[in-house]
């Protein structure tokens, strides 16, 4: 057998195995557009990114350590990891309910670009890879400061595209309320 | 392309019963109004039986007439079949205008890849010109089917139980032709008809597949369609969101600005 006919049996159990992950049924409850806006308004998480970045530094425990108060250090040290852990989780939710508002975004935008959806899609890749990597290091008790930041901007930057679209949205919008034949017309092109 | 002869009589006759039996649903189901393309699929697929039988009948399995007639009938119908999965694709995402715009041109993107892919590697005898052509088809459908699901899984696209199943078979189909291709090229002969039966065999998971969907059809609610925002919440939702969001945005660059500073 030709390793060009062995590829083609390859890349057919591949999309096999593909298809059956794509068909099976989404892990999270879907979101109403309601629910995305509502959360939304809700206190984000990463507004105590200041206090955890400062609890995680070494020098906020090293009095400690210096007055002889090494075991008590240690446990601070601990919880404070594990608060850390944590923020983490609740980080990676925030960023995925973004993503969440920003599929629905997609689904009423009159028009999606592809570089866009592209970027969204590799930086939520790079971004569940860094919430793995920054887990693995806070595990291990290594200073997390870096990929912290890296988080951060990821969700800044999250924020700032669906400010955009939004504001792309809220145009078509004003112009379909100007003239309300618009829509039903795009409507009834799409039907 | 099943020869049929002894057991691959029966099991031939089990398939078009099967697909006899989907066409009476479709018919039942009036489903001939809103998937047309797979109704003539299923069509052309008992026409197809019923022509590649009877040109074994009258000129034997092993005549030119019936190889020609057969590799065009399945030419015909691998195009009737491509009709129906874009009819899927299109029912699945033609009401988000935007996504449909952007995937339909990443589908055919993708396809026209493996097409050439599929072209490209592929042996240059004359003799396996046909196989390697269908093998492409089969290989350009079900991939065209997976990156469908995959968008859809991404954006959350509710696919009707229906659609979803007639795609699954469809590419559980193609993926089983690809196969089969392969193995005849590489050992024609040697595996006797296990090149026909395990396409029957697929072809019969399809079609069960298809029934059971087709069956359930009234008994399960439709997915529904979300509803284009009416304007006027449209607006009032894009600025509502706007406004949360320049909120979030502010807090963030506060932020961003204390950490930069310590750090």
């Amino acid at each position: 057998m030709s390793l060009a006919v062995l590829m083609f049996i390859v890349l057919a159990i591949v999309l096999i195995g593909l298809l059956a992950w794509a068909v099976r049924p989404p892990k999270k409850l879907l979101l109403s557009v309601d629910d995305v806006f509502a959360a939304l308004s809700e206190e984000r998480h990463y507004a105590r990114l200041p206090q955890i970045l400062q609890s995680l530094r070494e020098e906020d425990t090293e009095f400690l350590f210096g007055s002889g108060h090494a075991p008590l250090a240690g446990r601070l040290r601990a919880e404070r990891k594990q608060i850390a852990l944590q923020y983490l989780t609740y980080l990676e939710e925030e960023y995925q309910l973004l993503l969440e508002a920003s599929r629905i975004l997609a689904k009423l935008a009159p028009e999606v670009i592809p570089m866009d959806e592209f970027e969204r899609f590799r930086r939520n890749v790079r971004f569940v890879l860094c919430c793995r990597y920054l887990r693995g290091r806070l595990r291990l008790g290594l200073p997390p400061w870096g990929a912290f930041g890296i988080l951060s901007d990821m969700e800044g930057e999250m924020t700032l595209r669906l400010e955009m679209t939004t504001a792309r949205l809220g145009e078509r919008a004003a112009l379909a309320s100007e003239s309300p034949l618009f829509l039903e017309n795009r409507r009834g092109d799409s039907e | 392309m099943a020869e049929p002869r002894h057991f691959l009589n029966v099991a031939w006759a089990l398939t078009t019963l099967l697909e006899v039996v989907l066409l009476a649903y479709l018919l039942r189901r009036k489903l001939y109004r809103t998937h047309p393309a797979f109704f003539l699929y299923v069509l052309m697929v008992i026409l197809q039986s019923l022509v590649q039988q009877s040109c074994s009948w009258y000129w034997g399995s092993d005549s030119l007439p019936y190889w020609t007639i057969s590799w065009g009938s399945q030419a015909v119908v691998i195009c009737a079949r491509w009709f129906a999965v874009v009819e899927i694709a299109r029912r699945a995402m033609a009401m988000y205008m935007g996504i449909w715009g952007m995937v339909s041109r990443i589908l055919i993107g993708v396809s026209a890849l493996v097409l050439a892919y599929s072209i490209a590697v592929s042996e240059r005898q004359w003799t396996l010109g046909v196989l390697n052509a269908d093998r492409s088809l089969e290989l350009c459908i079900s991939a065209f089917i997976v990156c469908l699901f995959l968008f859809a899984r991404y954006y959350r696209m509710p696919m009707n139980e229906l659609e979803r199943r007639i795609a699954v078979g469809f590419c559980l189909y193609s993926c089983a032709w690809v196969i089969n291709d392969s193995i005849y090229e590489s050992w024609r002969g040697s595996f006797g008809h296990l090149w026909d039966y395990i396409n029957i065999f697929a072809f019969f998971g399809s079609l069960l597949l298809w029934i059971g969907a087709a069956r359930k059809y009234s008994e399960l609610p439709n997915v529904t369609a979300p509803n284009p925002l009416p304007a006027e919440r449209y607006g009032e939702l894009s600025r509502e969101l706007n406004s949360r969001l320049h909120l979030l945005n502010n807090r963030l660059d506060h932020l961003l600005h204390s950490e930069d500073s310590r750090l």
